[in-house]
């Protein structure tokens, strides 16, 4: 019973992470019909920015929380400056085609994991953790960082829900996604809707990478790990659909969790990957997503 | 076969034959292999592009061209069968598995075809990973060429790739080529004239497989050593540079790719430039700058010499 629980807990953990990832990865789809094979790269800046930054901090004599926090923001902020520049500098150019804004990202990604290699090195930084501490629940022992990965998913999945159903920017969002021509003829500036989404989904990507830092071992290459299991969550749950990359990311955690405790991590991959075939097939368009 | 067609058979059957030529004179290890790779990633890209015909972007390339490699390797090294066979075997397997792969998936498109193909190479990368008759991790060594064609394994290769792009070429001409172009424009019409559109693009699928596969072989042979992590889905993204830079809409398009990419990252190798900043640079710049590619390139500027000439 324990090893259930722990079990369920660390697949909510890894979860969580992947519900941001593939969050930004389907609001990026759904307002620009567009992949973003990059977006794996918002999470390795910030972390390895983190990673980088964090020592300098406290060498000069902050204490841990506030380091954190200015390092947390300059990744992030490093990010969104990426993000700005891709979508000004190349991806707003490839709206809505599929095969060139899919060759101009795996470009990027390249580029930048070439550019990470060269600068930071191959080597697998450790990030120390933000709050220490555990408490016990259910006889199963939790460290305080992971509760606090998994309040922050929520805290910011129920926010772009929020954002999503009530407000004018979001519901615009929805309109674009379903019929971007009929959105416009209504009056949304579909150019701006599509930045804003866009930018949105790099905060979530940059989002991940920082609370993802201390957890993960951060090498130049670990954003484009969790992009592929994002991938596999949105495509699972259905592109463009915000209740099916929720669903599809936890189901993802749960399959990692046991499957690695159960067979091992490559036999997860494996089931995970031939799940993904299966769910095309049949359901091309994923459980939750219209059509 | 209208005359165009033909005249271009034949420049294409004379360039193959000046290299093959080429090649025997060249007594430098490096140089040979230099041209060995050129012609295998042409031959990959070119596959790539086939499959293009059918305006599907087809990312398990990666998986064939490994599934030709295991292929010949098994067949060689396990079976211990003549060079000339698992050669062929490499064609044959991957091919096979393409036929499965295409009649199961081609049945989606668009991205998500694409992202099949993605998952598909790398469960077939992590299939050979949990083998141990194939050497799991570590891959298969010892896959030589027979002594007797060692020294002329160059030349060889150079033929055998030459054949395949001359077939692809024919292919792509042939009454089949322009029914894969009618699906890529519109296949309702296609479907409308009687045409099983599904066996078709099948078809041409599993052609694409096969060129993959003996790409797939002609590796295994020149690299000695295979092992899982050269075919993940970066040999299909290094394949599309190719495709990209060259031009997609003519067949010399990622031939032409392939000998540039191929002889400029040598460059940058011995700049002690990491190969993916380069590959990175050569996709964003193009996608960017010339959409077209090098072939695109050249026809504006031929265009342009024809405006003049004509003012």
């Amino acid at each position: 019973m324990e090893t259930f629980i722990q079990l369920v807990f660390t697949g909510l953990q890894i979860g969580a992470v992947y519900v941001l990832f593939s969050l930004g990865l389907t609001l990026i789809f759904g307002v620009m019909k567009v992949v973003n094979f990059a977006h794996g790269q918002f999470f390795t800046m910030t972390a390895l920015l983190i990673a980088v930054i964090l020592p300098f901090f406290t060498a000069a004599g902050l204490s841990v929380l506030p380091a954190y926090i200015l390092a947390v923001l300059i990744g992030i902020g490093a990010s969104l400056v990426f993000g700005l520049i891709l979508y000004q500098g190349g991806l707003r150019f490839f709206q809505r085609d599929l095969e060139g804004s899919f060759i101009l990202t795996v470009g990027v990604v390249m580029l930048m994991e070439g550019i990470f290699l060269h600068y930071f090195g191959g080597v697998v930084r450790a990030v120390p953790p933000f709050i220490e501490g555990s408490v016990n629940f259910l006889g199963v022992n939790i460290t305080m960082q992971r509760i606090l990965l998994i309040i922050v998913s929520m805290v910011f999945t129920i926010i772009l829900y929020r954002v999503l159903g009530s407000t004018k920017i979001g519901k615009a969002m929805r309109a674009v996604s379903i019929d971007h021509e009929a959105a416009m003829l209504q009056g949304v500036q579909y150019k701006k809707i599509a930045f804003a989404g866009f930018m949105i989904a790099t905060f979530l990507g940059a989002l991940a990478g920082a609370i993802m830092a201390p957890l993960a071992m951060i090498s130049p290459t670990v954003g484009s790990d969790y992009l592929v299991k994002g991938f596999i969550a949105v495509i699972i749950g259905g592109l463009g659909s915000v209740p099916g990359a929720i669903v599809g990311s936890l189901f993802i955690g749960m399959i990692e969790s046991f499957g690695g405790f159960f067979y091992d991590p490559s036999i997860a991959n494996i089931a995970m990957f031939a799940l993904v075939m299966i769910t095309l097939l049949v359901r091309p368009k994923g459980l939750l997503g219209n059509g | 076969m209208d005359k165009r067609e033909q005249q271009s058979l034949a420049k294409g059957t004379i360039a193959v034959l000046v290299v093959a030529a080429l090649s025997l004179v060249i007594k430098d290890g490096y140089t040979s292999n230099l041209i060995i790779w050129m012609a295998i990633a042409a031959l990959i890209a070119s596959s790539l592009r086939f499959v293009l015909l059918i305006g599907e972007l087809n990312f398990a390339t990666a998986a064939f061209v490994g599934l030709g490699a295991y292929g010949a390797g098994v067949v060689l090294t396990i079976l211990e069968w003549p060079f000339v066979i698992a050669l062929v075997f490499s064609g044959i397997v991957a091919a096979l598995i393409g036929f499965l792969f295409g009649y199961v998936t081609l049945k989606v498109k668009g991205p998500f075809f694409l992202l099949i193909g993605f998952a598909f190479t790398e469960v077939v990368r992590l299939i050979y990973t949990k083998i141990d008759i194939i050497g799991s991790n570590s891959g298969m060594v010892g896959i030589f060429p027979p002594d007797l064609l060692a020294p002329y394994y160059p030349t060889f290769a150079i033929l055998v790739v030459g054949i395949m792009l001359l077939m692809l070429y024919k292919i792509e001409n042939s009454h089949l080529g322009k029914t894969f172009k009618g699906i890529r424009d519109n296949d309702q019409v296609v479907l409308a004239v009687g045409i099983n559109v599904h066996m078709i693009k099948v078809l041409c699928l599993t052609i694409s497989a096969f060129a993959s596969g003996i790409a797939g072989g002609l590796m295994a042979f020149v690299n000695n050593v295979i092992s899982p992590g050269d075919f993940s889905f970066l040999l299909s993204t290094f394949a599309l540079a190719y495709l990209k830079v060259g031009g997609e809409d003519k067949p010399i398009g990622p031939i032409l790719g392939a000998i540039l990419l191929v002889a400029l990252s040598t460059v940058a190798l011995s700049f002690g430039g990491g190969d993916h900043i380069f590959f990175g640079i050569a996709i964003v710049l193009t996608v960017l700058l010339m959409p077209k590619g090098i072939v695109g390139l050249y026809d504006k500027w031929r265009q342009h010499r024809k405006g003049e000439r004509a003012a």
